[in-house]
């Protein structure tokens, strides 16, 4: 019974007529497509896109060259390079960050004790030549600058949830 | 001595048997159980003002400091109970109170006992919201940063200065909050061994100058080596990152440094990149320039073309390695020179017998010995970790030290005999020859000082002559010592690189004995004592003063760059590897001369490590036994000086300037800023 | 007038306009087909599809030849030049030659020969060598793999095929393809013949190349198939070939069971439509279903393929075939 009940179906197509069916129903569906450059979906406040260097609001550079970010990256992108600045305080010479070994996992941030490092925003970031992904510290702090009002933002939107 | 009695204790169930006398902690030590510990370190004096290593004892009515607790028979200790975790956690939030939470910008970072131990005793949060407390950070000198907000008072730092370095300048002032640790007065820490405060400080509170902010633990290279700056044979530690050195750290080795090791060899390493010779050198016309290695080579066979053997010399530098050594010599040996000599100091050292020119005794027959006597010498100076060895047996024991030589202060009571060599023949005749007589274990230390002289010869037998008189040289014991400053010195002699049958000595080449010298790193003597006409092949790692003089320079490789192996000044041969790649186009000394010989149409018979390896084996049979030390023989040769020749000349310091005294030393920024520091001040106008 | 067009140079002519009047609505055709193909799949997988080129995406297609005239052609090296570059044009030319016989409506046919069905299987057949000629020619591997795969498949499903089309040859008694469509004036033949219908879809499915059967590009394996190595113009070439297969086999679908340019039914407002315009719906019918079918099944395994063409189809049509020649026979329909 079963082997004739299998002969049956296939030979009378139900499979291919309810796959059929189902994307026959899809056909009707509203479509999902955002139209990106004109249109966009929200971003999270999580979202993790092009990387940015914080400064305190007075405009000193947050980061303080623990490394952690460093020592945490999976992909092992970041390359700093610190000693004593004339003020005798920890400050990195070079934040190196390649850009095109970064997953975004965004370890670095959690790893930051001073949230100086954070992932914006920011998705379009795409150049033209691999140099340009090549980030170095100027780079970075200049995106912060550029992003702090909605960095900030984002940090505060999610501490409650930190 | 008397024996040990040994006492059952039991240790978290376990059964273990310790000395009378031991503490609770040392016990739980042998028994496998880790005890968390800020101020107690087993080379301190116990001071139990942590309370981290508190345990739980049967019977005992609260917790107790098991440092500081001394063990009776049948005591049960427990390390691991509710009652102790949480006393643990106590302890340390007391800690933490008025600690900063700087981890990020600490330089202790990653490496801190502090972190480890909150992290796996302490607790998960704070219950202090009030003001930290905060402290000025004192001046300790160039090489000590301090951060003394981060202290926790454990006075580890004052019993070292104290106990090990022999300097008592830190103490604490104050008491509970209010404690600090200073100097008294603000001045630079005097002693050659403090960048051991930096290892023993468990917090971030006193870290490393030179070192500060440049890296973290976790991204360094480590590589074993040996320090070569003094003749200690200090095991080393290079940690580099990229091709930089960035510190150097003892390692524990007990016979030799213990756990200490002296400035000059832990903060010099930034002469690494200064006035590195990282290119071959020709003179043409009078100036030097840039060359390639086969120019360099060209002109160096060019001048030995037609050379007779004899019109070659060669001298080894203090700071060589083995490896080098034995191929220049055989170099020297295919050209047919026997012109050469290892003594750039011009010392009269006697290669014809080992127990001549080694510190016979051993590092750790200083622990067993007696009476010591110092001939021209400053032990803080030559060898700081050897000099405060001797200050640990005369602190506990008592032990008498005299002098012969310039009065200095090694850190102990030392009593004074003379000051020139004439005064070795009283000793007997004087007090401390019946302290000498009276020994079992008599030490005769006679410094490099003492034979760089006219009179060197007969200095050295006439303190060999002291040393059989107080029957000290036998067969369990020889007490006859050399104490060398470099860590090259006596590999140099054990491979026998002095004139040979009808070889020039130094200062037979030096004055115009020889057309060409062969210079591996020889710097100790002024250039200017070389004749005018002489074609000089300078080889080596920085651009010193003999460079200046050379006609060829051969870009070598420093002690941290190459792996070599160095006998130490108590013929222990060890081996150091290679930190860091030479810079440009310097190479490891002994391909140099490979590649040199090669040219020189003699090409040497090896041409790997291992097979330059096996021809320092063939060449002296004490290389095969790293880090072993032979068992004292009787010796019943004598040197060739003559006892009654002495000079009524004083001896004079051999070392003057700690900081400066070899070719790294002069190069570092660090050691000229601690020159500086260090230097005697002038004398005021009111004095 | 009528003794120009008697003349060989006006006959010439003539057809040449024909054959214009044919080409050009097709490769408009097959070019809004490509944009209607990804509307379709794109509605189904509920995306929007090509919205951006012009209103609607209307001038995607432009765009896309645009884009594909600009490019460069490249030869690959070690490539056999002269086979490399014949094999697409060969591909393209054999699509259009075999609509010489298509009618459209009543009479309108290029060449309305009595044997359309044998001539357009001999095309179709023939369409193997440009596959092959591009797979060998490219010498390349994935290339060469993706050839000879779509010529064992091609010439798996032309048997099934050829006993489809005999059964309904049976059933009209002539080959020429006028004659197969004035046959279902009564009844149009995927009603009595419908399993036969199934499998002749099927068919044209593999014989197209088209998802679920489209193992000779298969992407994950082959990388593209056969046209991996070409570019530009000469890819062009290959996929205009392809989708003007595409609406042949949806013509000739249409011819043979769908009935041609035939009203549904024979009553006022229905048959006062022109037969043409019935014609192109159904042939966009069937096109539609093509694109539904790729939308909604998952590729074949290679095996799978030719045991479904071997095993299955080959003994259904057989014994179909059998049966209606004996349905025929016993009840005395066989058409004179």
């Amino acid at each position: 019974m079963a082997t004739l009940d299998r002969i049956a179906r296939s030979l009378l197509l139900t499979e291919i007529i309810s796959g059929m069916g189902l994307t026959l129903r899809a056909f009707f569906k509203p479509k999902a497509t955002i139209n990106y450059p004109s249109e966009r979906s929200p971003l999270s406040p999580r979202f993790r896109g092009e990387h940015a260097l914080r400064r305190y609001p007075n405009g000193e550079e947050r980061c303080i060259a623990c490394k952690l970010c460093e020592a945490v990256c999976p992909a092992v992108c970041i390359t700093i390079e610190s000693e004593p600045r004339e003020d005798a305080s920890r400050r990195t010479t070079r934040y190196d960050l390649d850009m095109t070994k970064c997953i975004y996992c965004g370890l670095c941030e959690e790893a930051c004790p001073v949230d100086a490092i954070v992932l914006g925003p920011n998705l379009e970031f795409a150049t033209e030549t691999r140099e340009e992904l090549l980030y170095n510290k100027e780079k970075l702090l200049d995106n912060g600058d550029r992003w702090e009002p909605v960095l900030a933002a984002r940090l505060k939107a999610d501490a409650p949830f930190r | 001595m008397s024996e040990v009695k040994l006492i059952k204790v039991t240790v978290d169930g376990k059964e273990v048997e310790v000395p009378l006398g031991a503490t609770a902690l040392q016990a739980a030590e042998l028994a496998g159980a880790e005890i968390p510990r800020f101020c107690y370190h087993e080379r301190l004096s116990i001071a139990g003002n942590c309370r981290m290593c508190l345990v739980e004892v049967e019977k005992a009515p609260k917790p107790v400091a098991s440092c500081a607790f001394p063990v009776m028979d049948g005591m049960k200790i427990i390390t691991d109970s509710p009652t102790v975790r949480n006393a643990r956690r106590g302890v340390m939030e007391f800690l933490l109170i008025n600690h900063p939470l700087d981890c990020p910008i600490c330089d202790q970072g990653g490496e801190c006992d502090l972190q480890d131990q909150a992290m796996a005793y302490g607790g998960d949060s704070s219950r202090y919201h009030e003001n930290k407390r905060s402290v000025t950070d004192k001046y300790l000198g160039p090489l000590i940063k301090t951060i003394m907000t981060r202290c926790i008072q454990c006075t580890r730092c004052v019993r070292f200065a104290t106990e090990v370095a022999g300097v008592p300048e830190l103490g604490a002032v104050g008491r509970g909050e209010a404690m600090e640790i200073t100097t008294y007065v603000e001045k630079a820490l005097s002693s050659e061994l403090s960048g051991n405060l930096i290892d023993i400080c468990p917090v971030g509170a006193l870290t490393s100058r030179p070192y500060a902010f440049m890296t973290r633990p976790w991204e360094l290279t480590k590589t074993d080596s040996i320090d070569v700056l003094d003749a200690m044979g200090t095991n080393i530690r290079v940690d580099a990152r990229g091709p930089d050195v960035l510190r150097i750290l003892p390692r524990v080795h007990e016979e030799v440094n213990e756990e200490w090791m002296a400035d000059r060899g832990r903060f010099s390493f930034d002469a690494l990149k200064k006035r590195r010779l990282d290119r071959p050198w020709i003179r043409e016309g009078g100036k030097l320039r840039a060359a390639s290695w086969p120019e360099a080579f060209g002109a160096i066979a060019a001048k030995f073309k037609g050379l007779p053997g004899e019109r070659i010399g060669a001298v080894a530098g203090g700071l060589a390695d083995a490896e080098s050594i034995v191929a220049l010599k055989d170099l020297m040996g295919a050209l047919g020179s026997s012109n050469l000599d290892c003594r750039e100091d011009g010392a009269a050292l006697d290669g014809s017998n080992r127990a001549f020119y080694l510190f016979n005794s051993g590092i750790t027959g200083i622990d067993v010995a007696d009476a010591v006597i110092i001939i021209g010498s400053n032990p803080r100076l030559e060898a700081p970790v050897l000099n405060s060895r001797i200050r640990r047996k005369v602190m506990n024991n008592r032990m008498p030290v005299a002098a012969i030589g310039p009065r200095a202060d090694l850190t102990y009571p030392v009593q004074y005999l003379g000051d020139g060599p004439a005064a070795i023949a009283e000793v007997l005749g004087g007090a401390f020859g019946e302290v000498l007589r009276n020994a079992k274990r008599p030490m005769i230390l006679v410094g490099r000082g003492a034979l760089a002289r006219l009179d060197g010869a007969a200095v050295l037998a006439a303190a060999w002559g002291l040393a059989q008189s107080l029957n000290a040289v036998r067969e369990d014991w020889n007490g006859f010592n050399l104490l060398h400053t470099q860590g090259g010195q006596v590999a140099a002699l054990d491979l026998g690189f002095l004139p040979g049958q009808g070889g020039k000595g130094l200062g037979a080449m030096l004055g115009g004995g020889v057309d060409a010298l062969w210079l591996l790193g020889a710097d100790a003597f002024d250039p200017a004592l070389i004749a005018p006409g002489t074609f000089v092949i300078y080889q080596g790692h920085h651009g010193d003063r003999m460079a200046g003089r050379a006609d060829v320079i051969l870009p070598g490789a420093t002690y941290l760059e190459k792996d070599g192996t160095y006998v130490s000044t108590e013929g222990r041969v060890q081996r150091g590897r290679r930190g860091v790649f030479p810079p440009g186009e310097a190479r490891e000394d002994w391909r140099i001369i490979r590649a040199a010989s090669e040219l020189l149409g003699h090409p040497l018979p090896y041409d790997d490590l291992f097979g330059v390896r096996s021809r320092l084996v063939g060449a002296n049979p004490v290389f095969e036994r790293v880090d072993e030390l032979p068992p004292p023989a009787v010796v019943s040769a004598i040197p060739a000086g003559d006892a009654g020749a002495v000079g009524s000349e004083p001896f004079v310091p051999f070392i003057t300037n700690y900081y400066q005294a070899d070719v790294m030393g002069r190069a570092s920024d660090v050691m000229a800023e601690c020159a500086r520091t260090h230097a005697p001040t002038p004398a005021m106008a009111a004095e | 007038m009528t003794d120009f067009l008697n003349s060989p140079i006006g006959v010439l002519s003539l057809t040449l306009a024909q054959a214009l009047a044919l080409l050009v609505p097709l490769l408009i055709f097959v070019a809004y087909l490509t944009w209607a193909e990804r509307k379709i799949l794109g509605a189904m997988q509920l995306r929007k599809g090509p919205n951006v080129v012009g209103f609607f995406g209307l001038l995607q297609p432009f765009a896309d030849a645009g884009k594909m005239l600009m490019k460069e052609t490249i030869v690959p090296a070690g490539a056999s030049r002269v086979l490399f570059i014949m094999a697409p044009m060969l591909t393209f030319s054999l699509a259009m030659i075999a609509w010489a016989v298509i009618p459209v409506n009543e009479g309108w046919a290029v060449a309305d020969i009595n044997v359309g069905v044998l001539y357009l299987f001999a095309i179709s057949s023939l369409g193997v060598y440009g596959i092959i000629i591009a797979g060998w020619a490219s010498n390349s591997k994935y290339a060469f793999l993706g050839a000879l795969r779509s010529a064992a498949q091609m010439v798996s499903y032309e048997v099934s095929m050829g006993f489809v089309i005999v059964t309904v040859l049976l059933c009209v008694g002539s080959l020429n393809l006028t004659d197969v469509v004035l046959a279902q004036k009564t009844v149009w033949f995927f009603i009595p013949l419908f399993p036969m219908f199934v499998i002749f879809f099927i068919s044209t499915l593999a014989e197209t190349n088209r998802a679920p059967f489209d193992l000779p590009e298969g992407e994950s394996e082959l990388v593209a198939g056969f046209f991996v190595e070409y570019s530009a113009m000469t890819f062009a070439l290959f996929f205009l070939g392809e989708y003007a297969n595409m609406i042949l086999m949806s013509s000739l679908t249409t011819i043979l069971f769908l009935g041609g340019w035939l009203p549904p039914f024979d009553v006022a407002p229905l048959n006062l439509v022109p037969g043409p315009v019935w014609f192109i719906l159904k042939v966009c019918f069937c096109l539609f279903v093509f694109v539904w079918v790729r939308a909604t099944f998952p590729r074949y395994r290679y095996d799978q393929l030719m045991r479904l063409g071997w095993k299955v189809f080959l003994p259904i049509s057989l014994i179909w075939l059998v049966i209606t020649a004996g349905v025929l026979k016993v009840a005395g329909w066989l058409p004179t």
